[in-house]
């Protein structure tokens, strides 16, 4: 079985090569771009190898829980990355999951991020050469596999469980639980790093490292250190532990495709309405504003409802504020980057909307067969985005400007977030008309890559990034100057996001609306 | 009914009046494949219209062109003396349209799909939603209602589909295999909704491969194949005496030798 799923995997990996050049190409540059990052890892290894075994501790075991969760993090918040053997396909061969987990498992180690972590995983040997003595070497090349392991089922587990909860009809429900949980966690975490400064919360990571040495994140790391420092039985006990948890990862993963074959998510619990949500108290004014008022709450209902609206919803208002911690932590500048927040999130989501009517799929149709003005239908898309995100991401670059101590920006920073959401979408109502890339069906999973469309989507995101950019590079550099100049520029900064972005936001509306009207037949059949 | 005194006025031999449905010269090619290669059809105003044709014939491609929904390499499409492409906005308010194989918006229930397809046409909700229950009781949605359209199975979404192609009442139906997946109950509905349609004076075109259920609704018949009309007209005229099934064969250049799977019996191991 093993031999079999293998092969299949690779043929398919040869067949989409073949067909796709893009693919090659994104294959060739990732592959360079991981061989160019060896030297330093290495380096760091060497580097790590003439120090004490207690610094070569607290450093692999913060590197490799980092690894860790990337892989685990990553694949949720940027979906389209999971690539791997989808086990519906095989639901029909009548082969117990059991038998397929193994095979399903070392498919999903051939590919380049893989590869490229297999060869970090065997780095800490490196470390452990000089200081720790040829037992933690030992160990450390020993228990490579099992980290490269736990890596790969880490990104599994948490995408089939992201897929599972927002496949759900509760989504909603625990969305809210897992947010709120995300807050309660990250909340503290800023606070303490910000009471303590950068220095103070650097000497903690002994500490942090000596407890997440004991986590499954850390176990592979720590066990080698043990080692060196003559500790056998923590040794033994962090390997047996590390072990013991792949094969908890296993067990789980294995339930979780036990799940997805037998109960596929789209089809769990009924959900019934009583009420009519779509069909509106009032009369519209004239027919293109009601298609348009039709259009946003169907989108709205989206944004609540469809996996794929939610795990985009997760990658852009959790990957900003990912990065600005991560960059917080280097950045000896606290309050540029609370400051940037705001905006940034408003980018994301705004940015996001660049392939709306991919999303639809062939649904589309509807839209065409009525013939909805090409206004109304810019027009809903981008009100069902800004109902929610101009408060959030107001409040975020609010909030951002009191974290960062500077209550004397709090108008910038929402004039900048809602003039930046606003320049995004204004360049989504335009793109989603002219340049969608494949995604994934209404009820597939969320996270699953999408074949054929490595050579669309990257021309569709680079020219949308560019033209976000340079729809909000006003209001950036007002922003800007509000913050590094004269604070007195706040109320500018309001106005030219508020008023500026609305008046872009307009023309974003009616030049999208043109295109649309041109284009919407071409549209239709590049869905599917 | 209000329509229901009235009887169709086309008779046969009768001056044509402006047909509802007039496609010149529509072509279609993807890639090196011509899926229509050319097709000429007239569908009279008020006539009930079967297209019929094997797999692959070209019969979704053609009825996406006449709908606005595919846009021809070559050729016109007329609604009504409307030009399809030439004024869609026009146009797409005369036609209703049932394709086959597209999907709906199914995190909508069934009848927020009814009332979202009624909005896109620029109704008035307080139009919408007499239509809304009407139809869904018409089509034995009631219970369904309140379902999401993804919590449906294949036939009651193709009936959904359908009440969203009536929303508006339009001049013209057109059909793809609305009878594919439902069952016979629902399927009897359809037909007297269809048939009372047709005897108000509105046209209805529908596709499929089921001949004895064409012989049985349909007043013209057009027999497609390898992207071109072979026969076309009243149902008599392109019988010609046989039986629909019979002409078609023998229209298609059928009597292949049959194929044998000797080793499919259950007794073989």
């Amino acid at each position: 079985m093993v031999a079999t799923v293998l092969r299949l995997r690779l043929r398919i990996m040869r067949r989409t090569l073949g067909r796709e050049g893009w693919r090659l190409v994104v294959l060739i540059f990732g592959s360079l771009w991981a061989l160019s990052a060896l030297p330093s890892v290495i380096g760091g290894m060497v580097w790590a190898s003439q120090q004490s075994s207690a610094v070569a501790h607290d450093v692999l075991v913060v590197a490799g829980t980092l690894l860790l969760t990337g892989w685990a993090l990553v694949p949720v918040l940027v979906p389209g990355l999971d690539d791997s053997l989808d086990i519906t396909r095989f639901a029909t061969f009548g082969v117990s999951t059991r038998r397929l987990v193994p095979a399903l498992l070392v498919a999903s180690l051939v590919g380049v991020p893989t590869l490229f972590t297999a060869l970090v995983c065997f780095a800490p040997a490196i470390a452990w050469s000089g200081a720790g003595g040829p037992g933690a070497t030992a160990l450390a090349v020993l228990l490579a596999p099992v980290a490269l392991v736990t890596c790969v089922l880490a990104s599994r587990i948490s995408t089939g469980l992201a897929a599972r909860v927002l496949g759900s009809r509760r989504s909603r429900e625990s969305g809210a639980v897992v947010g709120l949980l995300v807050a309660a966690l990250a909340v503290p975490l800023v606070l303490t790093i910000g009471s303590l400064g950068l220095e103070g919360a650097l000497e903690h990571v002994p500490t942090v490292a000596r407890v997440l040495g004991w986590t499954p994140l850390g176990l592979v790391w720590a066990a080698p250190a043990a080692v060196a420092d003559r500790d056998l039985v923590g040794a033994a006990a962090r390997t047996l532990l590390a072990l013991a948890w792949v094969g908890v990862g296993i067990v789980v993963w294995e339930r979780l495709l036990h799940r997805a074959l037998v109960r596929p998510p789209s089809r769990g619990g009924e959900v019934r309405r009583r009420v009519d949500a779509m069909l509106p108290t009032r009369e519209g004014r004239g027919p293109g504003a009601r298609a348009a008022a039709a259009i946003a709450r169907r989108g709205l209902r989206s944004w609540s409802a469809d996996p794929r609206y939610l795990s985009s919803l997760l990658g852009a208002v959790v990957a900003p504020v990912v990065i600005v911690l991560l960059v917080a932590t280097v950045v000896d500048a606290p309050a540029a980057v609370a400051l940037s927040m705001g905006p940034l999130m408003a980018g994301t989501i705004g940015w996001g909307r660049h392939n709306d009517v991919a999303f639809d799929g062939s649904a589309f149709w509807m839209h065409v067969a009525s013939r909805v003005p090409g206004w109304s239908d810019r027009l809903g898309r981008t009100v069902a985005t800004l109902a929610w995100a101009v408060p959030l991401t107001a409040a975020v670059g609010v909030a951002g400007a009191f974290v960062g101590g500077r209550p004397d920006l709090v108008l910038a920073a929402a004039g900048a977030s809602v003039g930046v959401l606003c320049g995004g979408l204004a360049v989504s109502a335009v793109f989603s008309a002219l340049l969608p890339y494949p995604v994934p069906e209404a009820g597939a999973n969320p996270y699953a890559a999408q074949m054929g469309a490595v050579g669309a989507s990257m021309v569709a995101q680079a020219v949308t990034s560019a033209a976000s950019l340079l729809v909000c590079a006003p209001v950036l550099v007002a922003y800007g100057s509000a913050l590094w100049w004269r604070a007195s520029m706040a109320p500018v900064v309001l106005l030219v996001g508020v008023v500026g972005g609305g008046a872009v936001l307009w023309t974003g509306i009616v030049l999208g609306g043109r295109v649309y009207d041109a284009r919407q037949v071409r549209l239709l059949a590049r869905m599917r | 009914m209000a329509g229901a005194e009235q009887t169709p006025t086309a008779l046969p031999g009768a001056p044509a009046l402006a047909p509802a449905l007039s496609l010149r010269g529509l072509v279609k090619r993807f890639g090196p494949t011509v899926a229509v290669a050319g097709v000429d059809l007239d569908i009279p105003a008020g006539s009930f219209y079967g297209v019929v044709g094997p797999n692959g014939a070209g019969k979704t491609t053609t009825l996406s062109m006449a709908t606005g929904l595919l846009l021809p390499d070559a050729g016109t499409v007329h609604v009504h003396g409307v030009d399809v492409w030439a004024r869609p906005a026009d146009a797409a308010p005369l036609i209703g349209v049932l394709p086959d194989g597209l999907r709906l918006f199914d995190r909508l229930t069934g009848s927020e799909l009814l009332s979202y397809a009624g909005l896109l046409r620029g109704m008035a909700p307080d139009v919408i939603r007499p239509r809304r229950e009407d139809l869904l009781t018409a089509l034995d949605l009631r219970g369904a209602g309140g379902t999401l359209v993804a919590d449906y199975s294949a036939g009651m979404t193709k009936k959904i589909a359908l009440a969203c192609a009536l929303v508006h009442a339009p001049k013209v139906l057109v059909l793809d295999e609305p009878f594919e997946a439902v069952d016979p109950v629902s399927a009897s509905a359809i037909r007297v909704i269809l048939q009372h349609f047709v005897a108000a004076g509105g046209t209805v075109v529908l596709s499929s491969h089921v001949m004895a259920l064409v012989e049985r609704l349909c007043d013209h018949v057009a027999v497609v194949g390898a992207g071109r009309v072979l026969a076309a007209g009243t149902l008599d005229d392109v019988r010609g005496g046989q039986d629909l099934e019979a002409r078609f064969v023998g229209l298609l250049g059928g009597g292949q030798q049959e194929p044998e799977l000797t080793w499919l019996r259950p007794s073989s191991a």
